[in-house]
């Protein structure tokens, strides 16, 4: 077209009319108001957890005929489910976990039926002398307690045979080994590994900034998408597509929809934050100091939250663009149903795959859709949590989001600017087709 | 100094809507765009407007091509009535100037200087959706020239007024002439078109079928019509068979005959009175618009409600009694 069709400032006007049209409303202020109380709860949760599990101590039962091998399957399995954390006083902490010997076997058996028992430990000797040991629980053999259980069984066994051989004074007194995990994937602050609790903050944390990332996605470009949507099929129209271009309207409308969504956002994320990093002080003052486990923001640092932002932003922008393409094809706002559903589903593939990155995984999947849009924002920020990436792959990332978010943005106007065309018809597809190529 | 109309083709897949439509309007005029619904006058408006483009022929504002012209050359009131709900009718007015360039604190002068002209000061706080349709196409007519812009173009900008609200409107109107602004609007009332425009013109399935000056046009056609009143039976039978008469009428205050282009208006006087009758009126006009609208596109079937009812019109006297 050959009138001149600058983005400013009717782009900002559109932009700041939508935006407070969304943020004054009280459903807005309201929703915003729960929403953001409701992730505080969700930020003391853990406290208020370990509050209530604080008075509960896990019993497990020894049921053996021996009684020598009932004792030392007690110390054993005492030894391995009781390890006080880190800087814990001795004479307050208290042991979670109470292993003690149970003479009557029936009884022991109708205490864990109740729910009274946590387990019972049957051990026997075997006429070969071999200790055969059984985990009678109400969970599964992949829980962490009968996992850590099964050590303990290999413990006892071993500890069972090396009394049971002649004595010999030369010999060594038994030490168990030292053990750690080395990672060579493991992400790195300022060019030192990470130690195994800020390794763990950042797990958790990478899991809560894909999930937000998420959810802001599908939320806010729903938003953004019905906004679209809804003024092209309102009469309003009429009067705007006389005062401002298709490109001003859409550009203003997803950066004031989107803006207003990144507030809400913010609303519900900072107070939520500020609780996190404040945990530590208020387990300390609500638990004791026993109870510490760790800072929940312990792993995170300035260089990180500014590669979420970015990620976030750019990963907000490009799939912000595409809902409001959608929004822009669709000719009632009741059709977005349908179409946003296809949407959602390339959002949680990128959600997944960053989930697989966020447990360890770094195989060819991975690195390749933490570069390729529009998986790239969920995989590239599960990455920089938990593991090493290198330079090259970050600026590539970016690189590839910028350009994604460019063609999107080209291929949407023209989408709107063709539905803006064909105001009032219900065009088909090849209609479509034809008015945005014009447009 | 005029917009041109040169030769407009538009075609929506197989339908023709605008099929080389060609009319002048001159600056500063008051001009009816007429037509039955879906002739092509909404098209053409956006035509205009740039918001769509023409597959063939331009249109041309003083020389230079719609496309080259900024948006606020145009000021535009659809038929389609549509405000933002829920923005405050000021805030909704100072939106719409700032998206043609005026400054804030001059829009928001100017709408309520427009308000307290429609009467309506003191909703300005209020919402849109509040408002009654007949206000909110008042605030939409504010919309649309609070820019001041050189064309006005409005789509039917009179259904759903109250006969008050349609004088402040037809007011404006000639304010906005006044000021050397140029007025099209597209209406079915006959009455309004004729008395706010000097020209007009008459379009059928995307065809300019009649246009010009309304006066030239109502001699052209050649047609008048004789408005009779007597003493007595106000419709008496004999009166279809006077000479050049082609079709009579029975009004409230008399008869309406309208008359071929052949006919002897004496001769008719003289051949009623030699009839005995008590003529109490006998008044020759020019045809109306409604008349010359039908002449061109033809009587609207009982059950097309395309067409809005018009009521007889008192028109230019051309004669008297004799």
């Amino acid at each position: 077209m050959a009138r001149r069709d600058p983005l400013l400032p009717n782009a900002g006007i559109v932009a700041r009319r939508e935006y407070r049209d969304r943020t004054r409303s009280r459903m807005f202020v309201g929703s915003t108001v729960v929403l953001a109380l409701l992730a505080m709860l969700v930020a003391i949760g853990p406290i208020a957890a370990r509050y209530l599990d604080r008075q509960t101590v896990t019993r497990i039962a020894v049921v053996a005929a021996d009684t020598e091998l009932a004792k030392s399957a007690v110390s054993v399995a005492d030894a391995l489910l009781n390890v006080p954390p880190v800087g814990a006083a001795e004479g307050t902490w208290k042991k979670p976990y109470q292993v003690e010997v149970a003479d009557d076997a029936a009884a022991a058996e109708a205490r864990l039926a109740r729910g009274g028992l946590g387990g019972i430990m049957v051990l026997q000797r075997l006429p070969d002398g071999q200790v055969d040991i059984a985990l009678r629980t109400t969970e599964g053999p992949n829980s962490a307690r009968s996992q850590i259980l099964s050590v303990a069984a290999f413990g006892i066994g071993v500890l069972d045979w090396s009394a049971r051989l002649p004595p010999d004074a030369s010999r060594e007194i038994f030490r168990p080994p030292a053990y750690r995990v080395e990672s060579i994937n493991t992400a790195t602050d300022a060019g030192t590994p990470l130690d195994s609790r800020q390794a763990a903050s950042r797990y958790l944390l990478g899991i809560v900034f894909v999930i937000l990332l998420l959810i802001s996605i599908v939320i806010y470009g729903m938003w953004v998408a019905t906004g679209v949507a809804a003024e092209k099929s309102s009469r309003v129209m009429e009067l705007m597509i006389s005062a401002a271009s298709p490109r001003q309207m859409l550009a203003g409308k997803v950066v004031g929809i989107g803006s207003a969504g990144l507030t809400q956002y913010l609303a519900i994320a900072i107070p939520a934050l500020v609780l996190l990093g404040l945990q530590d002080r208020i387990a300390t003052a609500v638990l004791g100091p026993d109870w510490i486990a760790g800072a929940p923001l312990g792993g995170l640092s300035p260089a990180l939250l500014l590669g979420y932002g970015v990620f976030f932003l750019l990963g907000f922008t490009l799939f912000a663009l595409i809902y409001a393409a959608m929004g822009s094809f669709v000719s009632r706002p009741d059709d977005l149903q349908t179409l946003s559903l296809p949407l959602s589903l390339v959002a949680m593939v990128g959600y997944l795959i960053a989930i697989v990155a966020l447990g360890g995984g770094s195989g060819t999947l991975v690195r390749l859709a933490s570069l390729v849009p529009p998986f790239s924002p969920f995989v590239m920020l599960a990455r920089l949590m938990v593991s090493a990436v290198q330079p090259w792959e970050i600026l590539l990332s970016v690189g590839l989001l910028v350009a994604a978010i460019a063609v999107v943005a080209v291929v949407a106007t023209r989408m709107y600017a063709a539905g803006v065309l064909l105001y009032g018809q219900r065009p088909g597809l090849r209609a479509f087709v034809a008015a945005a190529r014009r447009a | 100094m005029s917009l041109e109309i040169d030769h407009v083709t538009k075609r929506f897949g197989r339908t023709v809507a605008l099929d080389r439509l060609a009319f002048e309007v001159g600056r500063g005029e008051v001009f009816g765009f007429l037509g039955a619904n879906g002739a092509g006058k909404t098209t053409t408006m956006r035509i205009c407007l740039g918001i769509i483009r023409a597959d063939a022929g331009e249109v041309r504002w003083e020389g230079r091509s719609t496309a080259d012209l900024p948006r606020r050359t145009w000021g535009y009131l659809p038929e389609e009535r549509g405000l933002h709900p829920r923005m405050g009718v000021l805030d909704q007015l100072v939106y719409f100037g700032s998206l043609y360039g005026l400054p804030p604190d001059r829009a928001r002068r100017e709408a309520i200087a427009w308000l307290a002209r429609f009467r309506i000061p003191d909703y300005a706080d209020r919402r849109a959706e509040e408002l009654s349709k007949g206000n909110q196409q008042k605030v939409q007519f504010i919309a649309a020239v609070l820019h001041d812009p050189e064309v006005l173009l409005m789509d039917e900008p009179f259904t759903g007024l109250d006969p008050l609200n349609l004088v402040l409107l037809r007011e404006a109107f000639m304010e906005l002439r006044d000021r050397g602004r140029t007025l099209i609007f597209s209406t079915h009332q006959m009455e309004s078109a004729e008395a706010l425009c000097e020209s007009v013109a008459i379009v059928d399935h995307g065809r300019l079928v009649a246009g010009g000056r309304l006066r030239d046009l109502k001699r052209a056609s050649g047609r008048r019509t004789l408005r009779l009143a007597f003493d007595g039976d106000p419709l008496p039978a004999w009166l279809a068979g006077l000479p050049g008469i082609e079709a009579v009428r029975g009004g409230a205050a008399g008869a309406e005959l309208e008359l071929l282009p052949t006919a002897d208006p004496p001769a008719i006087l003289a051949a009623i009175l030699a009839r005995g009758a008590q003529v109490t009126r006998f008044d020759l006009a020019e045809p109306s618009l409604e008349a010359l609208f039908i002449e061109h596109v033809g009587r609207p079937s009982d059950d097309d409600p395309t067409l809005a009812p018009s009521l007889p019109v008192p028109s230019v006297s051309a004669g008297g009694i004799a």
